[in-house]
This record gives C-alpha cells, sequence and structure tokens, in this order.
C-alpha cells in the first residue's frame, strides 16, 4: 500500500517537472522565434510552477521592459534580485522600470547601487542606466554627483535635447527632472546645457562665447551666474568667480550652494574672514547641505575653533563620504585636536580613498 | 629688441625699494640674514643669476636635442637645436636656488625649461617633474608651456609683488619674499611705526602649533591635503615635506616640537650638519636617547634618509621621519 502512495507522488512530482521543462524550453523558442507575447504566457506558466527561476523572472523582466509594461518589469526584475542579488544589470533595470513608474527614490538607491557596483554594467546597460541616474541625482540635489554621471554622455549623443536640458539643469543647480521643467526656465535650462557641452568639447572660444551668450540672455535666471563661476574656477581665474558669485547671490540670496562655495573659493584664497560669515549662513540656510556645513567647518577650523569644526566636518563626511575633501579636512581637525591615533586613521583613509576613489 | 625691453622691465623691477630694509630698523638680525636665503632670493633676474655667471656655457643634449645655455653680456640665451632647426630665448627669470629652472617667454606665453641647472652637478639636466617628457617638436624640447595657475602659483611663492588679484603683474615682481609674504600686516606695521605711530604688530607665526604651520608652510611647499587631493603618490612626493612630515608616526598636531620651524628658521637657510637637528629630536625622545641602540646623534642620517632617484639627480630629506628601511618607501 505504501509504495504505491510513494509511486504516486513521484509520479505527480515528474509529471510537474515534465510540465516545467517543456514550458521552459517552449519560452526559449518562443523568444528566440521573436514571438515576445508568446514568451511572456511561457514564462508565466512555468514561474508559476517554479518560482525559483532565476532565468524566467529575466526574461520575463526583459519582454516587459521592452513592451514599456514596466510595473510588470519591476515585480519581474524585483524577484530576480531576491534570487540574485549581486546582478548589477538586474539593479539596472529595475531601477530604470521603477523611475519609468515614479518610484523615484527607489530608482535612485538602485541606480547608485549598480552604477557604484564592482562589476559594473553591460555597454548597453551603462549608459541608459548612467543618464536616469544623472536626472534622479540631479531632482535629488546631488549636482556633483549628477555631472559626473551626465557630462560623459554628451560626445555619446551630441545634440540630443533631453540630455541637453538635463545637463543644463544640472548646471544650473535645479532639483528638477526635464520632465518636470517649467516653461519659464526650459530656455536657460537648455542654453545653460548647450554650453556645457561646449565646454565639455574643450572649444575654449566657443565655450567663452557661449558663457556670454547665457549671462547676456538669461542673466537673472537662478544659477547661471554661479554656473559661470564653476567655469571660471576651472580656468583658474577664482577673483572672477567670486565677483559672479557675489551676483548670483544677489540675485538669489537663499543660493546657500553659491554662498558655500563663495566661501569655499575665498578660504582658499586666504580671505578667512570674508569667508567665515558666509560660510556660517550657508550651514544655517541649508543644514542638510553637505557642502555648507564642510565650508562652515573648514573656515572655523582655520580660525582655531577647532572643537566646533569637527561635528561639521564629520556630518558632511557622513553624508558624502566619497568627498575626498571632507575626510583631509576631518584628519587636519583631529591632528589640531590632538586626537592622534584619529587622525592617523582619518589620513590613511583619506590616502585610500585618493588611490580608490570608488571604494565608498 | 625685446629682449632690451625685458631687460628694462627687470632692472625697473628690482630698483623698487625692498620693504625688508624698512623692517631691518628693529628685526635686523631677521632681515641680514633672509634675503641670502634660499626663500630671500627666491627669483633671479637676468643681471643676477648667479649660477649662469659664474657657468656661462653650459650645455646638455637629450632625446637627440642640444641644450645650451650662454652668457651675453648682463643676461643668458637659452637654445635649444636639434641640428636642423634652432630656437633661443633670452632667460626671463630663473627660479630657485637648490635647483634652478628657467622661465622665458615664447609667443606671448611663458615657458618652463626642459633642462635646469643643479649644483650638485654644477651642470644641466633635465628639470625636476619632465623625466617622463620626451619630446617631440623643437618647441616642446625647449620646455612647457606653463598653465596660467601653475605659473602665478610660482611667481606667488618665489617672489613678492608679481601677482595681483590672482592674475600676473610682472612689472611690480620683486625677487624672493618680502616680510609682508609671511607675516599679514607687516608692511602695514613698519609703515606706521617708521612715522611715529602705533601698529598693532603682524600675528605671531611662533604660536602656531604644528598642523597650522605645516598648512602655513604648504601653502608653498605643498599641503598634506593638496598631496592626496592632487593624488601625487610615490617617490616624487619626497620633495614636498609638509605631507611627508604629517604621515610620521611622531608627528602630532597639537605639538610644536614637531613644527616645521622646530628644526627650520625660515630667516637663516638649513644647516647642512645633521647633529644640528638632534636638538629638534632630543626634544621629544630626551637627551639620552634610550630608545635608539644605534646611534646617540645624527638621527636623521637614519630617520630622515636621503631620497635618490635614478631619474633626476635632485636629492630630497625625506620628512616623513620613521625607522627607515633600505628600499622602502612608505606613502
Amino acid at each position: 500500500m505504501r509504495s504505491v502512495w510513494l509511486l504516486g507522488i513521484v509520479c505527480v512530482v515528474l509529471s510537474a517537472a515534465d510540465d516545467f521543462d517543456s514550458l521552459a524550453a517552449r519560452a526559449t523558442a518562443a523568444r528566440e522565434a521573436g514571438n515576445a507575447q508568446e514568451a511572456v504566457n511561457f514564462y508565466r506558466q512555468a514561474l508559476q510552477l517554479k518560482p525559483g527561476w532565476a532565468e524566467g523572472w529575466w526574461y520575463l523582466g526583459m519582454a516587459a521592459y521592452d513592451d514599456d509594461a514596466y510595473p510588470a518589469c519591476r515585480e519581474a526584475f524585483g524577484k530576480f534580485l531576491e534570487l540574485e542579488p549581486k546582478s548589477a544589470p538586474a539593479g539596472a533595470l529595475l531601477g530604470l522600470c521603477e523611475y519609468e513608474t515614479g518610484a523615484y527614490r527607489e530608482a535612485l538607491g538602485h541606480l547608485t547601487a549598480a552604477r557604484t557596483s564592482v562589476g559594473g554594467l553591460p555597454p548597453e546597460v551603462e549608459q541608459v542606466a548612467r543618464f536616469h541616474h544623472g536626472l534622479l541625482l540631479t531632482a535629488a540635489g546631488r549636482f556633483d554627483e549628477a555631472t559626473r554621471e551626465l557630462r560623459p554622455l554628451i560626445p555619446k549623443a551630441p545634440g540630443n535635447p533631453v540630455l541637453l536640458t538635463a545637463v543644463g539643469l544640472d548646471a544650473l543647480q535645479l532639483p528638477l527632472l526635464p520632465k518636470d521643467v517649467p516653461a519659464s526656465l526650459a530656455p536657460a535650462a537648455a542654453a545653460a546645457g548647450e554650453t556645457a557641452a561646449l565646454w565639455v568639447s574643450g572649444d575654449a572660444a566657443k565655450t567663452t562665447a557661449a558663457f556670454q551668450d547665457l549671462l547676456a540672455r538669461f542673466n537673472s535666471a537662478p544659477g547661471v551666474h554661479a554656473f559661470y563661476a564653476t567655469y571660471l574656477l576651472g580656468e583658474a581665474k577664482p577673483q572672477d568667480a567670486v565677483r559672479e558669485l557675489r551676483t548670483e547671490i544677489g540675485l538669489n540670496p537663499r543660493n546657500a550652494r553659491a554662498r558655500a562655495l563663495l566661501a569655499l573659493v575665498l578660504e582658499r584664497l586666504g580671505d578667512v574672514s570674508e569667508a567665515l560669515p558666509l560660510a556660517a549662513k550657508a550651514a544655517a540656510d541649508a543644514p542638510d547641505l553637505p557642502r555648507a556645513q564642510y565650508a562652515y567647518g573648514l573656515t572655523l577650523l582655520d580660525t582655531g575653533e577647532t572643537a566646533r569644526a569637527i561635528p561639521l566636518l564629520e556630518a558632511a563626511g557622513r553624508a558624502e563620504p566619497g568627498q575626498l575633501e571632507y575626510h583631509t579636512a576631518i584628519a587636519r581637525a583631529y591632528s589640531k585636536a590632538g586626537r592622534y591615533e584619529d587622525a592617523r586613521r582619518e589620513r590613511r583613509a583619506s590616502i585610500e580613498l585618493a588611490r580608490n576613489p570608488d571604494a565608498r | 629688441m625685446r629682449v632690451s625691453l625685458l631687460l628694462l622691465v627687470a632692472a625697473a623691477a628690482f630698483a623698487q625699494t625692498d620693504p625688508r630694509s624698512t623692517c631691518g630698523g628693529c628685526h635686523e638680525a631677521q632681515v641680514r640674514t633672509q634675503p641670502k636665503t634660499a626663500m630671500g632670493i627666491g627669483i633671479e633676474f637676468p643681471p643676477d643669476q648667479a649660477a649662469l655667471k659664474a657657468h656661462p656655457n653650459l650645455a646638455f643634449e637629450r632625446d637627440g636635442y642640444r641644450y645650451t645655455i650662454e652668457r651675453q653680456g648682463d643676461h643668458s640665451v637659452y637654445s635649444v637645436t636639434d641640428g636642423k632647426d634652432t630656437l633661443s630665448l633670452p632667460i626671463r627669470y630663473a627660479f630657485g636656488t637648490h635647483m634652478q629652472t628657467y622661465v622665458f617667454e615664447y609667443e606671448g606665453k611663458l615657458y618652463e625649461s626642459m633642462v635646469s641647472y643643479f649644483p650638485r652637478l654644477q651642470d644641466l639636466a633635465v628639470t625636476l617633474g619632465d623625466e617622463r617628457r620626451h619630446p617631440r617638436t623643437i618647441v616642446e624640447a625647449m620646455g612647457r608651456e606653463t598653465a596660467n595657475a601653475e605659473i602665478t602659483a610660482c611667481f606667488e611663492c618665489h617672489g613678492t609683488g608679481g601677482v595681483r588679484d590672482g592674475k600676473l603683474a610682472l612689472d611690480s615682481l620683486r625677487p624672493g619674499l618680502d616680510c609682508e609674504h609671511c607675516h599679514t600686516g607687516a608692511t602695514a606695521h613698519a609703515q606706521s611705526m617708521t612715522k611715529g605711530g602705533a601698529a598693532p604688530p603682524p600675528k605671531s607665526l611662533t604660536r602656531l602649533d604644528a598642523e597650522d604651520i605645516s598648512h602655513f608652510c604648504g601653502k608653498c611647499h605643498r599641503t598634506w591635503e593638496e598631496i592626496v587631493a592632487n593624488r601625487q603618490f610615490g617617490v616624487s612626493n619626497a620633495r614636498f615635506q609638509p605631507y611627508r612630515l604629517a604621515n610620521s608616526k611622531c608627528f602630532l598636531g597639537n605639538d610644536r616640537r614637531i613644527a616645521c620651524t622646530a628644526c627650520h628658521d625660515p630667516h637663516t637657510d638649513p644647516p647642512a650638519s645633521e647633529a644640528a637637528y638632534d636638538r629638534s629630536c632630543k626634544a621629544c625622545h630626551g637627551v639620552d636617547q634610550k630608545s635608539c641602540t644605534v646611534a646617540k646623534e645624527n638621527c636623521t642620517t637614519c630617520h630622515m634618509p636621503k631620497i635618490r632617484r635614478t631619474d633626476t639627480p635632485a636629492v630630497f630629506t625625506d620628512h616623513q621621519i620613521r625607522i627607515a628601511k633600505s628600499g622602502e618607501y612608505p606613502n
């Protein structure tokens, strides 16, 4: 009697396995024949029998992505990542699907993880992931990181209007997605993007002319003078950058980023007494802005207020652990405070970060 | 014609009053020695280029190019030839004393010479930092066009008055660092004192701790932060003393006994004798130096080894104080 039962169970299991193998084979055949919808149906049936089949979720996700079916795509890559949590391509595709469904916070997290993964991304995913990551970093106000993501794309997609607007938003430090740019700001964002593209091209004469044109056409637009100041700093013209940053703050008194940058430029020029109040106001106006906390901490450090400087510098370092200058300033602060072991540790960490910028 | 104009400009600049003479009324000892130091000299203008006057015909060959520096009257001419073409330019500025690198003007731009004078050799060799440059044209062989920020920093650290509002102002350049360069407010203080008025003296630098002094001197000698930010790792950073010193195990940022000024008086050149620095080591390690089983004197001989490279005759004292092991360069 017992053997009959056992035989029955074995038959059921074998039958299920047989069904799964058959469905998986038919899904693959349909996909390879270009019958997308048929393939999706077979993948779904197969996955009902075997939900731990990672390959099935992958192809189901890819089919949904190709079909612009982003909620289904999101579900499929989510399942895949549960099974293969270290897969950077799946993380990137999940992030892209989340972006399309408006889940921006989740998308930023997944795209950041994918972009900083050790193995990197295959070329066919890398560029689109990089672009959307750049958009989301801009919208989140993480402009330095956004710049590093977006500007290398310019030569690969010359003249692309959406990319240029995205680059322009980042350049003007406007925390918006391109689709959310109000009509009043759109021309300035596009022009800033075109100017940044010339800057990236290395054509100094055309870049200078483009900046003059940008300033003439959008003189009072938010971020234009601060953008020009960053260019002037790159050209080793800090005094001219100071002038532009003062203009920016005059036009947009609540621009804490410009104020923090002005404080840092003045500090570098040795004018700490003028830098200190600017940094203090920037830090007070934007307590969540690491660069403002850093600027205030650095100027306090220069004026001998080491004890007050340390928590500000530490906060900036925690918020943006990849910013080398925060860590070198913390090392100096610890050293000045006589915190020998902490200073040694932070110096070693800074050197390690400088050698391996992607380590954190 | 251009040479004459340049020399006139240089001579006029040098003729300007050196504010150090005013400070000497009270700070006689410092003003007597400082102008003769490497920092006090900084740059030499054509009539005063001592090494080139002492060696009126220098020559060097590399990568198929022949370099010569010849004294002609009160200036020197730097030439490079590949056998077919020759470029000759008057040397406008001679930077430095331990090594001397030349700056000249070519097509409206300032260039740093491909070869420098090394007193240790009494001869020319490749300029420090250019060891890996292998020129393809005679202009590249002549030297390297300097970026605006770079040349501005050169004049800021080697001279006085040559940079105004962040831009070159070479018509007012004076060689060397005057008192105001380090002692902000010195000029106003001196002017007021000579008129019988009262003016606060500049902030005392002797009270700064080791970290602050390193940061201060590092404005020219490069700060620890700057070297890390520029990722200048490897033996080439031996020349940046504040970086090396801060990496020393015995560097305590709030202790003046390990500050640059504990060993170096900026108003005099560093003593050549190794024994002269023992006093600074003993300030922390005690007179008996019980911790060292090898020697009781000349500490720097072992603990601050000389860094010699195969690609340059330049030699630097490694300021990363440590138990040095042969062939090891921690950084």
